[in-house]
């Protein structure tokens, strides 16, 4: 009985099959929001699951100079990767797995699917792809110190109200917020927040932020040769981080209620995710170019670092 | 029986060194005999006395010519091995076994071999010395026996450009720390009357003085130079990128640990000075700084090797940051990286030794597309890129994962915000690792294959074995960290918190307790691993999912298979696409990578390539300029 819960937790509700539906409604609501933005009619909900299947069908080329193994393997990798994140991720005050959610681990678990594109990218042996990986391996700096300085900060304010010191553990990070309100209603935790969500579209890749892909520069860079089954799993996986990283935020910042029903929570995780996503990705997209490769790491590493280490210092004070 | 163990396992290498110049010059068969046996020896005695040491206990100590100290003043020579020995040994047996397997094949184009392995054998029974003795003298004729081996290992390959500039900077910067310890152990000696490293500890809980204090402060540069930290360290990256690869093992796999043992025992258990905050705070700034340029320099690199070196640094200024932080999480967290360090950087000198075998250069900016011709050499290298990154489940994953933990519990404990700084910049610098190492992958191992490397052969079975034993121990290391944390780290770790027994098994029962103040009970330190991690857990989730994705996978795809071209198929199909580019002129160069964060960072860049000016007089200049700096800070803090 335990082992069939254990799967039903992996392969349905946390698992694969919620996060595959709710990442790719994630994209499709993107993409009818920014089209209604651009004042375009855009395409329906529904299109990216319309993509993926298509995707699966078609027949997958491997490039004579690539790396066999390492290009077929390296989706399946950065999607499995993303799915065991998705499990971890408190919904409401559900945690499929008590115990073992940990901020840091979920940090490296979150660089895997950019390592698995780089890798998949390398391995292809084309030169778009060797531009690609690269400024993917820029954008990884570049968001990942304002990345751990939110989350230090997190663990320290949840930290100090339950031990007196830290604490890593996601589940204590909701049980504080069942406690004390959510974290976003603390005020020195704003600009934490704020540079969370600037880091969203950065860690998906979404545009102005998606220098690794950037069609219209080099050919989709890291994806230049991927196409049928492989590029489907890429695009299923760019979905589903969409979904995890609204819902890390959403754990991180506005959980510790719950109403009871897990369907009822379910439902409203997920109408916060659809939220953060027009206000992090959706808006940025519509409202930005592309941004440059050294603009990139200069964003980050000044203006959203740097509100997220005000945060930590008011933190660290005690507020 | 037990205690004669290490005395053994060390004369089996000193007495095998004599051996192979005697009877190896000739015959190749007879000199690969003695090395190996000579190799494999130590190894099964060091795992013979894990099981009294680390799991019973024991403290094993033995007195050369059965000199036992006479009314409470040790005299005669002491091998003492207590935990923390014999995991650094563990660690040093490991790597001369891995190391002289794989230079059998390795070596084999080279001449003159009996000298190579006179001197491996020199070096291996000195580290191996050096760890085990609890003779202050002692120790430092082990270091003068391996510098010396370390240089002349250097320079083997003298006829190719490198090898002699680099031995020359090893041997000046390598003598300065030697000398620095000579002056340190005899200012102790003046002062205390005994070479006796268990009494020197007992004695010196008496209260210091300055002489004592000086002599801290020699023998802490002498160390901090074996180790390699910052500014000393440019030395090292030379040495390393000269000398053959299977040395370059040996010298970053257990020299460099020997610096970090020395400063564990100095530190920890002879001055236990660990304690105060300001030497806490001094050894924690050092390692920070010795990570980050570390790592930077390495961003910059060209070569392989030379790369691999930087890394090497790196790596040892967290084991450094570690240990300065002073708790019991601080200090598995460091010993668990330096026996992680051991394990992938070892393997990815292999690696480096490998592409150099078969290709013949280790330059990033010619090699590349080796993955389909050396598939073995690029997954074990991709193993070991992801450990050294600390990407899950391999083990550097969990030794840094100790360390963030440790470093930001400890700024929680003390209200430092420093310290809470020196936990981003570790996650940063884990990043910019993983940065680096992407680069060789793709320009090594990915990218287009240049024509040169049509006929290169994937690596001799006899080099591809040990890189396989290090990949499998790296991945083994990784998902069981209870197990090596109960049997290997704890008791080290223990070992170091409680001196008593230390110096209580070599001096007679009793002995500590006159010195120390507060007898000192072994602090019970059965921290479970503070937090979450659980690899197994999520190995079996990763498992799981996997598998479930791979059948799903399977189900929706019928009989069509994927597709791959026959040799004769030109019709483009297959080939990668370089939009109407001749594609000998679209090769992005390994050094050409990461232009956005050079760009952003080229002043600091310009700075620090400015600063490794490659002149041994800076190098010298900087090692003396440590000295002054800990001379100054001791004298400020510490009297």
């Amino acid at each position: 009985m335990q082992i069939l819960w254990f799967l039903f937790y992996i392969l349905i509700f946390p698992g694969f099959l919620f996060t595959m539906f709710a990442g790719l409604l994630l994209a499709g609501i993107d993409r009818k929001v920014l089209a209604k933005m651009q004042r375009r009619i855009g395409p329906p909900i529904t299109q990216p699951f319309y993509d993926f299947v298509k995707l699966m069908g078609k027949e997958t080329i491997v490039p004579d100079a690539a790396s066999r193994t390492a290009f077929l393997t390296a989706p399946v990798i950065g999607l499995v990767s993303l799915i065991v994140t998705a499990v971890v991720i408190p919904i409401g005050n559900f945690l499929a797995f008590r115990g073992i959610a940990d901020v840091i681990v979920i940090i490296y678990l979150l660089t895997i699917p950019a390592v698995a594109i780089i890798i998949g990218g390398a391995s292809s042996g084309s030169p778009f792809s060797g531009i690609g990986i690269s400024r993917e391996m820029v954008a990884i700096v570049s968001y990942e110190l304002p990345l751990i300085l939110v989350l230090l900060t997190v663990c320290k304010k949840a930290g100090i109200m339950l031990t007196g010191g830290m604490t890593f553990s996601l589940s204590d990070i909701v049980v504080y917020q069942f406690y004390n309100g959510t974290m976003i209603s603390h005020w020195a935790m704003i600009p934490a927040a704020i540079a969370f969500l600037m880091i969203i579209p950065g860690e998906v890749g979404t545009q102005p932020f998606d220098i690794a892909e950037a069609e219209t520069e080099i050919c989709e860079g890291t994806m230049a040769e991927y196409s049928g089954a492989p590029l489907a799993v890429f695009e299923l996986s760019h979905a589903v981080k969409m979904f995890v990283m609204t819902a890390l935020f959403t754990a991180l910042f506005l959980s510790g209620w719950t109403t009871g029903s897990i369907i009822l929570d379910t439902i409203i995780v997920l109408a916060i995710c659809i939220l953060v996503t027009i206000i992090s990705m959706t808006l940025p997209h519509a409202s930005a170019a592309r941004l440059k490769v050294e603009w990139l790491f200069r964003y980050y590493w000044r203006i959203v670092s740097g509100l997220a280490l005000v945060s930590l210092i008011l933190v660290w004070c005690g507020l | 029986m037990i205690q004669h163990f290490p005395v053994l396992a060390i004369m089996t290498l000193f007495l095998a060194s004599f051996l192979v110049v005697l009877f190896g010059s000739r015959n190749k068969i007879v000199r690969g005999t003695i090395t190996m046996v000579a190799a494999t020896v130590p190894l099964v005695l060091m795992i013979c006395l894990i099981k009294p040491v680390m799991i019973d206990g024991q403290v094993i100590s033995y007195w050369l010519g059965n000199w036992e100290p006479v009314n409470g003043w040790a005299i005669g020579i002491g091998l003492e091995v207590d935990a923390l020995s014999l995991f650094f040994a563990l660690i040093v047996t490991l790597t001369i076994f891995l190391s002289a397997f794989y230079s059998l094949k390795y070596m084999s184009r080279d001449d003159t071999l009996e000298k190579y392995y006179v001197l491996f054998l020199m070096l291996s029974g000195a580290v191996l010395g050096l760890v085990l003795t609890g003779d202050l003298f002692n120790l430092f004729i082990m270091i003068e026996i391996l510098t010396f081996a370390a240089v002349a290992l250097t320079a083997f390959r003298n006829n190719e450009d490198g090898p002699l500039e680099a031995a020359f900077k090893y041997l000046v910067v390598g003598s300065i720390g030697s000398s620095l310890t000579l002056t340190g152990v005899i200012l102790l000696y003046s002062q205390l009357h005994t070479l006796n490293m268990a009494q020197i500890s007992a004695m010196l809980q008496n209260g210091q003085n300055s002489t004592t204090v000086f002599a801290f402060v020699l023998l802490l540069t002498g160390f901090s130079i074996k180790a390699f930290i910052v500014p000393v360290h440019p030395v090292a990256a030379d040495a390393y990128t000269a000398a053959p690869t299977s040395a370059s093992m040996a010298l970053a796999g257990m020299v460099n640990k020997t610096g970090v043992y020395g400063i564990i025992r100095l530190l920890y258990i002879i001055f236990m000075t660990m304690g105060l905050s300001s030497v806490q705070n001094l050894i924690v700034t050092i390692g920070t700084v010795t990570m980050f340029l570390g790592v930077t320099m390495a961003l910059n690199q060209h070569d392989f090797k030379r790369l691999l070196a930087f890394h090497s640094i790196s790596q040892i200024g967290y084991v450094i940051t570690a240990i300065g932080l002073g708790t019991a999480l601080g200090l598995s967290g460091g010993l668990y990286h330096a026996m992680n360090h051991t394990l992938f950087k070892g393997m990815l000198f292999l690696c480096a030794g490998a592409v150099l075998y078969s290709a013949g250069t280790t330059n990033l900016d010619r090699l590349g597309g080796l993955a389909k011709k050396m598939p073995q050499t690029c997954i074990i290298f991709l193993i070991g890129a992801f450990s050294i990154s600390g990407i899950p489940p391999f083990n550097g994953f969990v030794s840094k994962w100790l360390i963030y933990q440790a470093t930001y519990e400890r700024a929680s404990q003390t209200g430092n915000f420093g310290f809470a700084l020196v936990t981003v910049i570790a996650v940063v610098v884990s990043v910019m690792t993983l940065a680096s190492f992407i680069k060789v992958t793709q320009s090594v191992f990915f990218g287009e294959l240049p024509a040169e490397f049509n006929n290169v052969k994937e690596a001799p079975v006899s080099m591809r074995i040990p890189m396989w034993i290090m990949a499998i121990l790296c991945i083994v290391t990784g998902v069981l960290p209870s197990q090596v944390y109960q049997y290997l780290i704890r008791p080290a770790v223990n070992a170091v918190l409680s001196p008593v027994k230390y110096i209580n098994v070599m001096m007679g029962n009793g002995y500590a307790e006159q010195f120390l103040s507060k007898a000192q009970a072994a602090p019970d330190k059965s921290v479970a691993l503070a937090g979450y991690w659980q690899p197994e857990s999520w190995l079996l989730l990763f498992i799981i999912v996997l598998a479930a994705f791979t059948v799903a996978a399977l189900l929706g795809k019928k009989d069509r298979g994927v597709q791959s071209s026959s040799a004769e198929v030109t019709d483009g199909k297959y080939a990668t696409f370089y939009s109407g580019e001749k594609n000998e002129f679209s090769r992005v160069g390994g050094s050409d990578l990461f232009w956005g964060l050079k760009y952003n960072l080229r002043h600091y860049f310009g700075f620090i390539g400015n600063i490794h000016s490659g002149v041994v007089n800076d190098y010298a200049l900087w090692a003396v300029m440590i000295f002054a700096v800990y001379t100054v800070f001791a004298f400020i803090f510490l009297l």
